[in-house]
């Protein structure tokens, strides 16, 4: 089979816009995503029962139900209650709602695995209980949970193709409009699966080089203990 | 220090209890701890000696009872008509404050240096200058024999020395009662003279002390009072001479033999 390469500059444009919305999509599900989820993660021990049946439940649903449902509810329920948002907006809203509760799970693990003795410590010399999260806990949760953290972000970059389904016209879009024109699949899908994987790849080594760091920062050499 | 000073005890429990499941931990427990006394606590494990000192700071709310440091109730407040509530967390983290408290397993935070260890409460908590809690760390770790270790991580120490950073950064906050569980036992052999040296030099420069420990030794020595414990219960309360050579329960009797053929070198015992 021929590959013919020139139907992806004549397409560039278009495939070019697709990435940056996907960027966009990603970037906002992020930094929605994990506030929320910590947000979640919290909430999920909270005394009062109600925030935390509620945390749970949330938690469960997204958790186990497929996202492309989810995205379907979002899109097409929600305007028959009068309530219409662009598709763009229902792609972020949705894959930070999606990874918010995978970040939720994240996040609780990572404080459980703090020993209890930390907050004690912290606890009895005086500290609040905020003071005690901000200063001790949470640093040390932040080691932790960084690679599932990283991991899950790049679940959620390969997860926003599936907005595809909901006109959202970023990258997996973009490839089948291109090969609606020209009748070409290959080429199409070969380079945006380049573009997926770079955009991945590129995340992955910033979070290495970045884990690298705090733990050059935080763990003690061997050679001089 | 008026007179009133020197006769209220610093601490005191009134009919202490808590259970833990169907498990009673502490079943009734009254204590008055005076200033400046140095008080070991000795009994079998799961007796209810560490419940009792983690109630002391709230670590652990008793079921009932009462808990009172320097005239203060700890952790309740006593309303106009006599009603008792939970006290506001501000003010028990300010009485928290004012007692430092040292774990068996040190709990240092891992994430900070030594330095910082010992100077965070006492910046958040005490809203202190970073300088002047810098030089309340150095001057404290001068005095736990710990001064080239300032930018250390606590991983890089060994487990006595963590110990002593650990009495530094509860020093720093300049309590009014040190609570101790069991600060020795997490520890090698060889590494456990330097934290009772450590403890020593407290004893006598007055600190009031509350200590879970199994070193008889120690408390021989340097206990103004012992109080052996056993089922939730203080079965003895005394000098350490008459507690130690002279016991009056059978419970003490058998404890002390226990520990004695575990080790026999308990030096001032038998």
């Amino acid at each position: 089979m021929d590959l013919d390469f020139q139907i992806i500059l004549d397409w560039w444009p278009l495939i070019l816009n697709g990435f940056k919305l996907t960027l966009v999509i990603v970037v906002g599900a992020i930094l929605l995503g994990i506030p929320l989820g910590g947000l979640l993660a919290f909430g999920r021990q909270s005394r009062f029962k109600i925030i935390s049946i509620s945390a749970t439940a949330f938690i469960e649903l997204f958790r186990n139900t497929p996202f492309m449902i989810q995205v379907f509810l979002l899109f097409y329920v929600l305007p028959f209650y009068g309530i219409r948002i662009p598709a763009n907006i229902v792609g972020i809203i949705g894959l930070a709602l999606f990874g918010s509760v995978y970040y939720a799970e994240i996040i609780r693990a990572g404080i459980d695995a703090i020993p209890r003795g930390q907050l004690e410590s912290a606890r009895s010399i005086g500290m609040s209980h905020w003071q005690s999260m901000t200063n001790i806990v949470l640093p040390q949760t932040m080691r932790i949970i960084l690679p599932p953290i990283g991991n899950q972000t790049l679940s959620l970059v390969k997860e926003s193709s599936i907005l595809s389904t909901i006109t959202v016209q970023e990258l997996t879009m973009s490839a089948l409009i291109v090969q609606g024109q020209t009748f070409r699949p290959f080429e199409i899908f070969i380079v945006i699966t380049l573009l997926y994987w770079g955009l991945n790849e590129l995340i992955a080594t910033g979070l290495r080089i970045y884990e690298r760091r705090l733990e050059r920062r935080s763990l003690s050499d061997p050679a001089s203990a | 220090m008026s007179i009133k000073d020197n006769i209220q005890p610093l601490v005191e429990l009134f009919d202490v209890r808590k259970c833990f499941g169907q498990t009673v931990a502490l079943g009734g427990v009254n204590l008055s701890v005076a200033r400046g006394e140095v008080v070991c606590v000795i009994g079998p494990s799961g007796c209810g000696k560490s419940t009792m000192l983690r109630t002391i700071n709230w670590l652990e709310v008793p079921d009932s009872g009462k808990v009172v440091l320097d005239g203060q109730p700890i952790g309740i407040r006593i309303g106009q008509n006599g009603k008792v509530s939970p006290q506001a967390s501000k003010d028990l983290n300010k009485t928290r404050s004012r007692m430092g408290m040292v774990f068996q397993q040190f709990n240092l935070w891992p994430h900070l240096s030594v330095l910082d260890n010992i100077t965070r409460a006492q910046e958040i908590v005490l809203r202190i200058r970073k300088e002047d809690a810098k030089e309340i760390a150095y001057r404290l770790l001068k005095q736990v024999g710990l001064s080239d270790k300032t930018d250390a991580l606590p991983d890089q120490l060994s487990g006595g020395q963590q110990q002593r950073v650990a009495i530094a950064r509860a020093l720093a906050m300049d309590p009014i009662l040190m609570l101790m569980d069991e600060p020795t036992s997490a520890l090698d052999p060889e590494l456990v003279g330097d934290v009772l040296s450590v403890l020593q030099q407290l004893a006598e420069d007055g600190m009031t002390m509350i200590i879970v420990t199994h070193e008889l030794g120690f408390a021989a020595k340097f206990a103004d009072r012992i109080l052996f414990m056993d089922r939730g219960l203080i079965v003895e309360d005394g000098p350490p001479q008459q507690l130690l050579q002279n016991p009056e329960t059978d419970r003490l009797k058998f404890f002390l033999k226990q520990l004695g053929d575990m080790n026999l070198n308990i030096p001032g015992v038998m």
